[in-house]
């Protein structure tokens, strides 16, 4: 058990040691730039603090979670004699349920990319 | 699959049917009344089927689900109370805008997780349940997505449940390392057999206990509860309250069963320091508050308390005593959080005090309901909530636990207390409640409910021995 111990402690020294010395020898300054990010010498315009479309993302998440589902129907299929119709039943309830799944995010709109409809009727309105 | 294993699952079947029978009824008409209707039909046919079940029980399925006397009690507990949250639910989004349909959804999963808890017998099959509950929670939790504090709540409840669960989660591999089975019955023997490493397994089943206690929100592991049940919307805070909790005290319940009361005593001293704890943290804590679902919540902290009492001090009386005590807990939690929800506004929930000043006087039904409700929490003789504390002073005097015994008479002083000052704000002459919080209309639904919930704490205040007869064909078949 000791040895866990020293290498603990050991861990807990350096990461001290390192935090109270940056503290101590590092250098301080406040000048008129040195809060803003470095860009190579040019002077930074706008704020970084954009707003993205996040629909990809709920795109990528639903890849993911039918991506996943996808494994278990691959290990239904490896076994699919020995399962024989008691395993197909199960296996079509499941994937059922995943159909059902889809038709409510295709209703509520989860699977369109871009900008919703109604805003891009507003926008030809304009 | 069976024909009879299939007619004893048929009610956790039914809730997760009617759970996808709600999705696709909202994504082609969303309709408020709609919704619940469906749920509705769903918990009833699931509570009929209950009766068919009962027929072919106890039945195993598969190695993971035992459908027994117990399950199909604590099954038929948890359905009542989902479908008594739907009907406060659906008073309660009427009023705001936004979705509804999907509370009744993620309601509908979140009561079938629960049901696979309370009728599990594997840790794996336990680890799906409390998923399966918990992550329809988060987003039931942050359901009004428009305000602030219910998604601070859910993402609060996201992060803590989260690393909860990871605590159990690594429990349970340790005791499967060492043990080789997750099947509750197999480990019990092979703990009782000896030949293991005990540390490791003492190590593993408090990881296990951690998980446990922080959905129980036992002392140590409180400190979510009043931020999340003030956050979340009402009948989501009554549904957190009651199901939550109950499901996990029914797998608790399972285990002490199988355990046979023959727990160590070093573990018994750890429970009752818990115990002790929960109720004095849970009643201080919430004489220093004037935000009523936070003095709720502070108080259900301490209930679970008195309710570990009844596992510890009961003895053979210890699953009637603890079930009897749920039931009525259950009923009053579900009646005051209900209550919140039915009295409050478009603009903002009911949730000072201030707002409940002179209640009686603006609407005497409602306020008569919940000063009913109120008093059952305290313990007062003629409710559910008196005879619930008294089966826990017998069970504990049979034992004679006096230290335990005299933390609860202590604590049961200190609940009256803050009980009664929301009763007499109640019945103050009107002052200046904050404008936004009283809502204009009845929400019929959920008075109704209300009005039920209170005749049934009346009830079994008065004639407890129906319910009792109930309870122990219930825990002694197991």
């Amino acid at each position: 058990m000791w040895p866990l111990l020293v290498f603990i402690a050991a861990v807990m020294v350096v990461v001290a040691a390192q935090i109270v010395l940056s503290h101590f020898l590092g250098q301080r300054h406040r000048e008129r730039a040195t809060g803003e990010p470095y860009e190579s010498g040019i002077v930074s315009e706008g704020s970084a603090r954009l707003r993205f479309s996040a629909t990809f993302y709920l795109v990528a998440m639903l890849f993911v979670i039918f991506d996943l589902e996808a494994v278990y129907i691959f290990s239904w299929v490896i076994s699919f004699r020995e399962l024989g119709w008691s395993g197909y039943f199960k296996i079509f309830v499941f994937i059922a349920i995943l159909l059902a799944s889809l038709v409510y995010l295709w209703r509520i709109g989860a699977l369109e990319a871009g900008p919703p409809k109604r805003r891009l009727r507003e926008a030809e309105v304009k | 699959m069976t024909e009879a294993q299939f007619v004893a699952l048929s009610p956790l079947i039914l809730v997760g049917l009617a759970a996808l029978v709600v999705m696709l009824a909202a994504s082609f008409k969303r309709s408020n009344g709609l919704a619940l209707g469906l749920t509705l039909a769903g918990f009833a046919a699931s509570l009929v089927s209950l009766a068919w079940a009962a027929k072919v029980a106890p039945v195993q399925v598969t190695p993971l689900i035992l459908i027994d006397r117990l399950a199909l009690f604590y099954l038929g507990l948890v359905f009542l109370t989902g479908a008594a949250v739907a009907l406060l639910g659906h008073g309660y989004f009427e009023k705001r805008a936004g979705y509804r349909d999907e509370f009744y959804m993620l309601l509908l999963m979140a009561t079938l997780g629960a049901g696979v808890l309370v009728a599990t017998t594997h840790f794996a099959a336990l680890f799906i349940g409390l998923e399966l509950l918990t992550i329809s929670l988060y987003a039931l939790v942050g359901y009004t997505r428009t305000e602030p504090r219910s998604l601070e709540a859910g993402l609060k409840y996201l992060v803590l449940a989260t690393v909860s669960t990871s605590f159990l989660l690594f429990g349970v591999a340790l005791l499967y390392a060492e043990l080789g089975t997750m099947e509750f019955g197999k480990m019990v023997d092979l703990i009782r057999q000896g030949g293991h490493r005990e540390t490791l397994v003492n190590g593993a089943i408090a990881l296990v206990g951690i998980g446990i206690g922080f959905k129980l929100a036992l002392v140590p592991l409180h400190m979510w509860t009043p931020d999340v049940y003030e956050g979340a919307p009402a009948p989501v805070t009554a549904f957190v309250a009651t199901v939550s909790k109950g499901a996990m005290t029914a797998v608790l319940l399972r285990l002490y069963l199988l355990v046979g009361g023959a727990i160590p005593d070093s573990v018994m001293t750890l429970l009752s320091v818990i115990a002790i704890l929960s109720m004095f943290v849970g009643n201080l804590l919430a004489l220093l508050q004037d935000n009523v679902k936070r003095i709720l919540a502070y108080s259900s902290i301490a209930h679970l308390g008195y309710l570990l009492v009844a596992f510890i001090a009961g003895g053979n009386f210890a699953p009637e005593a603890v079930t009897y005590y749920l039931i009525a807990y259950m009923a009053t939690s579900l009646g005051t959080f209900g209550m919140v929800s039915v009295i409050s506004g478009r603009e903002r929930e009911a949730e000072e005090l201030r707002d409940y000043a002179g209640l009686f006087w603006r609407r005497p039904f409602e306020a008569g309901v919940f000063a009913a409700m109120l008093m059952s929490l305290a313990g007062i003789p003629l409710t559910a909530g008196f005879i619930g504390k008294f089966y826990l002073l017998a069970a504990g005097v049979d034992m004679g636990a006096w230290v335990l015994l005299g933390s609860v008479v202590i604590n049961s002083a200190l609940g009256l207390f803050y009980y009664l000052r929301i009763v007499a704000s109640m019945y103050a002459a009107e002052t200046s409640a904050k404008p936004g919080a009283a809502a204009r209309e009845v929400a019929l639904l959920g008075s109704a409910t209300l009005a039920a919930l209170a005749l049934c704490l009346i009830w079994l205040g008065v004639f407890p021995a129906g319910l009792i007869t109930l309870i122990r064909s219930a825990v002694l078949g197991v």
